[in-house]
């Protein structure tokens, strides 16, 4: 067995090579977490969804391996992947995804937002902003979502984006740019200084 | 994916904005949390496709087809060695020019060349 500290060059090409499936559980061990984390933060928090999409992911991964030539790294074309299955499932299930969304998380669409929380301590406070930005965030379109999710969940420059989300550099700036505007729409009552924002 | 790290721009990370701190706050706490594993990996391995095994007439088949060619070998090779020194002792007989040698290094060159390109060749 592959033991943990073996770099993912190594892995892989035992997998390529060798058709290793030790080395290849030893990578899905490694990045199974980011991957499933990021695409429960893309469907808004279906846990169940995002782990089916983890294992295509992977799934996919598998089958690719082959045609990786390290032109990003390997987590970044993992990611990539498990954009493109997100996005190619949203396309698939739009109408019941908006559905869901308009039964349980969209309920104020006249734009007045979500509630600031109220009173309450700063843990409180941030808990609860923590959860209007997650509902909040479910109100986006998937682009716009899976964009804001690589580029500040993810950490990820403009371009490293743009080669996940498998577009054009201007394209990720434009959907972080409207996602921004929608949620701070979404999230007005959490302004500071309202007036400074309109 | 552009390689250049000058050009690389990350998200306008305004610290005066607070939807841009909301974000980075969510985002950190997001990349350090750890999901556990909690039988993920077996899950996947078990959907992977089966590895491709030969199929069991193959081996026997192969077996057959060295032994063949063992045994042609071994016929073939008493004649060939004599006609090789038959061949050998004829030309000792008449020696050759030195334009007859080199065409002939010349076209052993040009033919191990070729081949060697082939073999090397990029798909």
């Amino acid at each position: 067995m592959a033991p943990p500290g073996v770099a993912d060059a190594e892995l892989i090409a035992r997998v390529v090579v060798h058709d290793d499936r030790h080395a290849f559980s030893e990578l899905v061990r490694r990045y199974q977490s980011p991957i499933r984390a990021t695409l429960r933060r893309m469907t808004a928090g279906n846990h169940a969804l995002a782990d089916d999409l983890a294992q295509e992911t992977f799934l996919l991964a598998y089958r690719n391996l082959k045609s990786f030539r390290h032109e990003a790294r390997f987590p970044t074309w993992l990611h990539r992947i498990a954009t493109n299955a997100f996005l190619a499932d949203a396309r698939k299930r739009k109408e019941e995804l908006l559905g869901d969304r308009d039964g349980d998380v969209v309920d104020d669409e006249d734009g007045d937002g979500l509630d600031a929380g109220g009173a309450g301590d700063g843990h409180e406070r941030a808990a609860s902003l923590k959860l209007d930005l997650e509902r909040a965030m479910a109100t986006l379109s998937e682009a716009e979502r899976a964009a804001i999710v690589q580029c500040y969940h993810n950490d990820l420059t403009h371009e490293e984006a743009a080669y996940v989300l498998d577009c054009p550099v201007g394209t990720v700036k434009t959907h972080v740019l409207r996602a921004k505007q929608k949620l701070k729409l979404r999230l007005a009552a959490w302004n500071p200084e309202p007036d400074a924002t309109a | 994916m552009n390689s250049d790290p000058t050009m690389n721009t990350r998200p306008a990370a305004d610290p005066a904005d607070w939807l841009d701190s909301a974000l980075a706050a969510d985002g950190g706490s997001h990349r350090d949390a750890y999901l556990d594993d909690a039988g993920f990996t077996a899950r996947v391995m078990a959907v992977l496709p089966a590895p491709a095994t030969l199929p069991a007439w193959r081996k026997p088949a192969l077996s057959v087809l060295w032994a063949v060619a063992g045994l042609g070998a071994a016929l073939a090779l008493p004649t060939a060695a004599t006609d090789v020194a038959r061949e050998l002792f004829r030309l000792a007989a008449h020696p050759v020019s030195l334009l007859e040698i080199s065409a002939a290094i010349a076209a052993l060159g040009a033919i191990s060349w070729a081949g060697a390109a082939y073999v090397l060749r990029q798909d």
